[in-house]
Parts: C-alpha cells; structure tokens; sequence
C-alpha cells in the first residue's frame, strides 16, 4: 500500500515563512533565525500564543528559542530529562517494577508520558541562563519523584504477590506533610516515602486531569465538595484503592488544617496499620507549644525504635542535617541575588517548587547536583551581569498557595505581561538551619522546622503571619502581589476582607488569583489568565508584552 | 405534656447574647469571658469573679459585614458570631478565651483580638477598653504529654491572663469552687436528661436543648435556681397518654446552638433522646472530679480532653472509640437510629460525618441519616423532608423486624 503525505499544510507553513521573509528581509529573518524572535509584539514578537493547538495546548511545533536555546532545550533538556527518566527507573527499582506499577496505579501512568510538556509549559519562552538554571530545578524533581515511586512499586506487597519483601521492611510510609527529615537517623538503613506527594501533588501539576477522579471518589461516598480539595484527594486515593501498600507503619499529621486531620482519619481507616500522629500544634509561636512539639517528635522516634528495634542513629541525623543546612545556605544566597540584583536565573514556578519540594521531602544527593548547576549559571549572571528576565516590569511576589493545576501560571504571566514573580510564600517558610552541635538544640530546632511547614508557617498559626507580606514585599524589592485565594481554604478565606483592607490602606498594588489547589474545574486556566488581563488592562492601564498570549482555550491540557 | 414552667423565660434567654443574666450578673461586678469551644474549659471562666458565656449568634441569617471580612466560603458559625460582634452583641465581653480549635473559629477570634502590629490593622469590633484576647494551644492527642501541656497551657493563657488584667483568684481553692458549681449544674443537667432515657421520656429533646443552652450562655450562680426548680418539677410531670413520636433519635454531629433545629426533627416523629454535638451535653455535663492529690488544673485538663469526642482527635484509636462511643449512647438512651448533622464548610465533621454514616450502620446496625445544615436552619423545607422518611424508614425495619 503506497504512502501518501499531505503537503498541503507544510506548502501553506512555507509560504506564510517566505512572505514574512519577504515583509522583514533577510538580515531580520537570519537574525530571528540564529536568535529567537524577540518577546515583545514592539520588536515584531515570537507570539507564542499562536503555537498552541485550541483546547489541547499541545504544540503545533516546537518553539524556535535561537539556533543556541534550540539546541541546547533539545540536548540538554528534552532529550537529557528523557534519557534519565528511563534511567533513573531502571537504576532505582528496575523496568518491572515500573511496568507492574504503571499496570497497577493510573497516577504514574496518566502523568509519566506528559512529563516533558511539564518542563515545555514551565519553560515556555525563557531564554539563555533563566531556561538552563530553571531546567535543572525540574530535573531535580523529576528524579526525585522516580525514585519515590519506584521505592514504592520495589516495596508493594499488591505487586508481590502479597510479599512483605526486605524493601518493604525497610521502608517508612508518611503524610506528605510530615517532613522527610523526622526519618533521617534511620536513613542509613531505611527509606521514607510520602504517601501522597507523588500520587497527589505531583502528579496534578504534570497532568491535571489525573486528580479529579480522586475528588470525585471521595465526594461518591458523601464528602461535600466544601472541604480542601487538596485533602479530598488525598482521601480519594485512598477510597479507589490507588495507594501501594509499601511500608509496615505509618507516621500521620495535622498539617495544615481541619481537614487535613480528617483526612489523617479517614486514611487510618482505609490503611490498619501501626501508625503514629505526630501533632504539629497550630500556635508555634508559644515557647510552651515548641516544649510540646518536641516532646511528640521524641515521641515519634521512639515509636519508630519500637516498630523497627533499630535505634536513632544521631551521626546519621547529623550527616543529613548538615547536608540540608548546606541546601538552605545556598537558598539564602540565591535570595541574596533576588534582593538585591536583577540577574536571578529561575523562573517562578521553578523556584516554588524546588523549593517546596525540596525542603519538604528533605535532603537527597539530587537537589546537591542541581543546586551545583544553578550556583554555576546564578555566579555567571552576577559576574557577567546578565538579566535573564529582561522584559520584567514587574517584581512580583506571590502570597498564599498557589494552584497546583497551574503552577506555571507565572511562566505566562511574565511572557504575556512582564510580570516576574521573583519569590513566594511557600519558597520562604522554611528560613532555617538546623543546629547539630547538641541533641537538644537540634530537638529544638527540628521542632521549630516541623511547625514551619507548607501552607502554615504563613497561613495559619497567628494571623501576623499572614500579613508578614510587606515584610517580604519589601525585603525582595516587589512592587506588586499575586494573592493565591484558594477558595476552599478556610484560614485564608477568614482574612480575606482585611487584605482588601489593607491593599487599599498601603495602595499595594495586588491582583486576586481565586483557584482550588488540585481542582481545575473550580476556577479554570483561562479564568485565571482573564482575571489577570483585566486586572493589568483596566488598573495598571498597560499592553501585553505578547498579545498572542491574551486568550486561549487551554481547557484540554494535561 | 405539661408545659415547663420556666421554658418561655429560658427560650427569652436564648433570644440574646447579652441576655436578662448576664446583664444581671455583670451589674453584680463580674467580668463575662466568652469562648466557643468545648476544648475551653468553662469552669475555669467560672472561678469567683468572672463567668463564662459560650458565644451564640442567635438569629442571625444574614452576615453581611462578616463575609466581606471571612468569604462566604467559612462555616456559617463563625461568619455569625462574627457579624454579631460588628453589631455590638458583644461589647459586654471583657475577654475572650480563645483556642485554635478549628480554623473557623480562630480567625474569628483573631478578628477581635487587639494585636498592636504594624503589617495590619486592629478593628476594635468588641467596644469595650478592658477587653482583651488569649490564645491557648490545645492538643490533638489524647495521652500523658497532652494533658501536662494542655495543663500548661491553660495555667499561662487563662488562669495566668485572668488574674493579670482582672485580679481573679485562681487559687486551687477557688478552683474547687467553680468545680463543684458546675459539678451541681451537671448533676442536674444529667437527672433533667436522665427523663429521655425513658420509654416515653417526660421532656422533650427540644425542652432539653433550650435548657443546656442556658448552663451555658448564662452565669451558672444564677442559672442553678431555674435548673433545681425544673429537676423538680420534672420528677412528677406526667407523659402524654400516646407517644408524639414514631421513633427515637441521637442527634450528633458539629456545632449546633440552634434548638429549633431539634425542635424540626421532633416535628417529624423523632424524639432528640441524646445530644452529642458541640454544645450538647454528653461531654459538658459530665462530672469533674479532682482527686486526692493531683493538681486541680490537671485534672481538668485531663478531663476535657478525655470527655471529648470531638473528631480533631488524630489518632486511630480515637477515632474508633468516638464510633462506638455513639452506638453506646444509642444504646443507653434506647435510640433506633442516630442523626448525624453537620455544618457547611465545618471541615472535622464533613469528614466524620462521611466515616459515621458507614461505620455506625455497617458496624453497629444503627439506621443513620447524615444530614448537612447551615447554622442557622432556612431550609428547613428539605430538611423536613429527609426526617420524614428517615422516620418512615426506622419505622419499616421496625415492622420488617416484627417489633
């Protein structure tokens, strides 16, 4: 059977080139061609608005960065990212394992494939230093995730014929908002892993259709659709089943909120297993609440010593520990560089969830590589100083949580408008080393790092948090806020009236962003960019960088 | 049956925050501390010189002001008690003991504490000079380290508070005192109860709901004279010759300050034999007893984290207790099923309500009906219509078990 192309759509693609060659001559052409279209429609702009396909967001083509960000996107992102992820599964588990998992659980099979759309719409028209040094965050996490699944599916008694195998005795099974480093003198002998940060919260921001079957799960057996939808889908997983059974105990918490308690509950209902609730008490202020804290994290060792007969390991604590100081000492020094200079290399929604990531799931030898690769590209920034966000008109900074479906939304924020979300809220709470030079400073000093957890160092825990956004709002030189307003979040709903208050009052110049975590049914995309628009178009009375990117319908994306 | 003698002045009572007795007894020169949460121990707001009022916004269909502040996205509750406070219901509080029990609440209480900071505003919503705002951390645990620190707490943020700006005694003395004051209204909250254990009970649950109320919206030395005359007029009332209901109910659940809400169910066939909701008695009116010995704080800590059924309680084991702690009140109270009844945005109890709904049938054979409800009950249309056939249905599997 002969072959046939269609033509038709390359003859009409070639012809649009050689009129818009025709229109800017040749020199322009070549120059566009060696270095990318620049951003602004000013300049005759790359309108990367019209690469999308309608509603998939898929790309009609890859987009054209200059001969040198092509390249280097296809080599040392596209194709480097793909190779270690096929890797990294085979190094941490093997090809069975992953097969049986990808069989088993739909979470790693619906958002494994996407994973490279992931970096193109987190990177979507960045250039030179800013897509290299935001590449290596994602890369971080990417194999950091693998690794975590695969821990799982290596682990799982479903995928072992109902074998508690040695890696399973050898593996802890945590809330996603206990902190890793509550395991870290077992970490010589034993693994810690999540038990929702890659079914859940991963897996949303690659593909965001993955999550609502979870929310609809737990809404199916009488849920209201009120509560967090982060904490919905956490109980979802449970109610379909959709969680491998991979450790012999389980460590709980309260973190964030009321229902994340409730989830805790439900969950321990599903699992029946040797658990422990670890509290993580709301008022962390209170010195006597620390004392607390301290206590029930001592408490929680000793339950973990007791399950495992194997004793806390304080060399091994103050291995780790003193590798994590030394990620959060380059923190601060990339903070350092956003403060109090312009050539700050990662993009917003790399650093929110670098960050995120990697000071909740605690130290690993990755985040150590690609802090190495970003300090590298940061330093030339500085030395050469070169402005990787040089289209930026705004400093923004982002307050609250932010929409996990559409994380990325500051990637098109900066494209579309020039706004350059500088640093976040989730990016800030945990501003501490850990001491190690004794046990009780270090207790003391963990205590403190559990109770600065996600979505509560700021949000909950004394309303003063809250509103330490001038504070920050100052310190990193912003003039504007992205105020997440994650509607089904009630401790931030219950202040919501004084930071309209209070925008007024100091004549900030801040724009809503109303979303639902995981849940992009609640408020869309578009309904995101449009709130956005309007807010820039009618209060700040300026014109798209890129009006390509205004409005399109992305609804369909992963 | 015969009508209670004093119900028309208990229900006049319920009518406002700042009711007859309050206004009674701060005329006596107390201070009045509100609170909201079980997890606060009212007898401590009870010691000589102050008393304790648990916050209600009865009435109140239409907080405007408060959901511009708290999004009407926050459990109806909270957005009420707050807009009562704009309205100046309660400037008679000379403080409040607040806790950060559920996210709802606490923002409230935010809201009226005076926090002197730079980065935002206070409002002055309580409009009294004297008034202040304490915080105290309560534990989600049920075990020895949570009662030395809840203990700790309450020594710090109320004893400790109290006595600062109002020169309260705390002594263990008066202590004692307000324990064995609200031990009485405890004892006869449980005999004026102990009438519904009855195969035709001679008090209603809606009678029973307005009345524990009052112990804990009114200053307790003066509500005891009304609670020890009803108790005895209690002991002869006569119960109607046929049953006014089909069947008879718990009612557990979040939240409820609302006895029309009980009064509803009741219109529909079910008598409210047991009230284990935030606010109802199961907990509150239990009897504190401090031993020989044991610090009275401690004690109390103690108590009130170990009466409680609240669902922040984490722990598996907890979690389970509170499942058959409902199916033995059922028992003990002879309830052919159990509402399970919880506010909208009320995150602990849309959750608990889920598990309830399943475990108490699937486990204990309890009919269920799991209801969700705003604070204050408009729909009352729907809800009607659920009771109805939650009764019909008790009434089925009572012929189809040939009773």
């Amino acid at each position: 059977m002969a072959i046939k192309f269609d033509v038709s759509g390359l003859k009409e693609s070639f012809s649009k080139q050689v009129a818009v060659m025709k229109k800017e001559g040749l020199k322009k052409t070549a120059e566009n061609f060696w270095y990318g279209r620049p951003h602004t429609a000013d300049e005759g702009g790359r309108r990367i608005g019209e690469l999308f396909e309608n509603k998939t967001g898929l790309y009609k083509h890859r987009e054209w960065r200059g001969v040198k960000d092509t390249m280097y996107y296809f080599y040392m992102i596209w194709l480097y990212n793909y190779i270690f992820m096929v890797k990294d599964v085979m190094v941490m588990g093997g090809l069975v394992n992953f097969a049986k998992g990808v069989w088993r659980y739909r979470w790693v099979g619906q958002t494994y494939l996407p994973v490279l759309h992931w970096f193109d719409r987190g990177l979507q028209g960045m250039r030179g230093e800013a897509m290299a040094a935001s590449a290596w965050h994602y890369r971080g996490m990417v194999s950091t995730t693998i690794r975590q699944f695969q821990r799982m599916f290596a682990a799982d008694t479903r995928l072992h014929g109902g074998k508690q195998n040695d890696i399973y005795k050898h593996t802890f099974a945590h809330n996603e908002t206990v902190w890793g480093g509550m395991f870290y003198p077992w970490s010589d002998k034993f693994q810690n892993v999540p038990l929702e940060m890659i079914p859940y919260f991963v897996t949303c921001h690659v593909n965001s259709h993955v999550v609502l079957n979870y929310i609809d799960a737990v809404q199916s057996i009488g849920l209201p659709g009120d509560p967090c939808p982060m904490c919905q889908a956490e109980s979802g997983i449970f109610v379909l089943d959709d969680v491998p059974d991979y450790a012999p105990l389980v460590v709980t918490c309260n973190e964030a909120c009321d229902a994340s308690v409730s989830t805790s509950t439900l969950q321990d209902w599903f699992f029946d297993k040797p658990l422990f609730s670890l509290p993580m008490p709301m008022l962390f202020d209170d010195p006597l609440v620390k004392k607390y804290c301290e206590r029930e994290i001592e408490e929680c060792w000793k339950f973990i010593e007791q399950q495992t007969g194997v004793p806390f390991n304080w060399d091994q604590m103050v291995k780790k520990l003193e590798a994590q100081n030394e990620l959060q000492r380059f923190e601060w020094e990339k903070w350092d560089v956003i403060c109090h200079s312009d050539y700050y290399p990662v993009n917003g929604v790399a650093q929110a969830l670098y960050r995120i990531y990697q000071t909740q799931y605690g130290e690993w030898e990755i985040w150590h590589k690609c802090d190495r690769k970003v300090r590298k590209i940061m330093e030339k920034c500085v030395s050469k100083k070169i402005n990787p966000f040089p289209q930026t008109r705004h400093r923004v900074i982002a307050w609250s949580c932010a929409p996990l479906y559409y994380s990325n939304w500051c990637t098109w924020a900066y494209n579309c408008w020039g706004l350059n979300v500088v640093i976040n809220m989730d990016s800030l709470m945990f501003d501490m080393t850990i001491r190690t030079d004794s046990y009780e400073n270090m207790l003391e000093d963990v205590a403190q790092y559990h109770m600065w957890a996600p979505m509560r160092r700021m949000a909950v825990g004394g309303m003063k948090h809250m509103f330490e956004l001038w504070e920050y709002m100052e310190r990193f030189n912003c003039d504007m806020v992205a105020m997440y307003d994650q509607l089904q979040c009630k401790g931030v709903q219950g202040v919501h009236g004084l930071f309209e208050d209070e925008f007024r009052r100091r004549d900030v110049k801040a724009f809503w962003i109303p979303h639902a975590l995981p849940d992009c049914r609640t408020v869309s995309r578009a309904e995101i960019r449009r709130l956005i628009n309007d807010y820039m178009s009618t209060v700040m009375h300026e014109e798209p960088l890129d009006p390509s990117l205004l409005d399109f319908d992305d609804s369909m994306t992963w | 049956m015969k009508d209670l003698k004093h119900l028309i002045y208990f229900e006049n009572l319920l009518q406002e925050a700042n009711n007859d007795l309050v206004k009674q007894a701060k005329a006596d020169g107390k201070r009045a501390i509100g609170y909201t949460c079980y997890f606060m121990p009212e007898v401590l707001l009870d010691l000589p010189g102050c008393f304790s009022v648990r916050l209600r916004a009865p009435r109140c269909t239409s907080p405007d002001i408060a959901t511009y502040y708290m999004s009407s996205r926050v459990c109806h509750y909270a957005r009420s008690l707050m807009e009562r406070a704009l309205e100046g219901g309660f400037n008679f509080l000379d403080a409040q003991m607040a806790t950060e029990t559920c996210t709802a609440t606490c923002r409230f209480q935010e809201h009226l504490e005076q926090k002197h900071l730079d980065s935002v505003q206070d409002m002055r919503i309580i409009d009294n000079d004297d008034f202040f705002c304490s915080f105290t951390d309560v534990p989600f645990k049920n075990n020895q380290i949570s009662y030395e620190h809840f203990a700790e707490q309450l020594r710090v943020h109320v004893l400790g508070e109290l006595h600062n700006h109002f020169g309260i005694d705390v002594s263990d003395d008066a202590i004692r005192a307000a324990v064995e004051q609200q031990n009485e209204v405890s004892r006869l909250m449980q005999e004026i109860g102990s009438y519904r254990k009855l195969d035709n009970p001679t008090i209603t649950g809606y009678e029973y709901h307005v009345i524990q109320l009052c112990t804990l919206a009114c200053p307790k030395y003066l509500i005891l004279p009304y609670l020890r005359e009803t108790a005895e007029e209690l002991k002869t009332r006569e119960p109607d010759l046929k049953k006014e209901f089909r069947c008879k109910v718990v009612l557990a659940g979040s939240e409820n300050d609302d006895p029309d809400f009980t009064k509803l169910v009741e219109s529909c066939g079910a008598r409210v034999v047991c009230d284990r909701y935030c606010y109802g008695s199961v907990e509150s009116r239990q009897i504190i007893e401090l031993p020989e010995g044991v610090d009275p704080v401690f004690a109390i800590a103690k108590h009130y984290l170990s009466t409680s059924n609240c669902p922040r309680f984490m722990p598996q084991d907890e979690m389970r207790a509170r499942k058959k702690r409902i199916a033995d009140l059922a028992k003990e109270y002879h309830a052919d099923g159990v509402i399970i009844a919880s506010n909208k945005f009320c995150e602990y109890w849309s959750y608990e309500r889920v598990i309830d709904t399943v475990i108490l049938n699937r486990d204990f054979g309890l009919p269920v009906c799991s209801i969700e409800k705003e604070y204050i009950n408009s729909a009352s249309g729907q809800l009607r219509t659920r009771f109805q056939a939650f009764v019909e249905s008790v009434e089925i599997k009572h012929i189809q078990e040939g009773k």
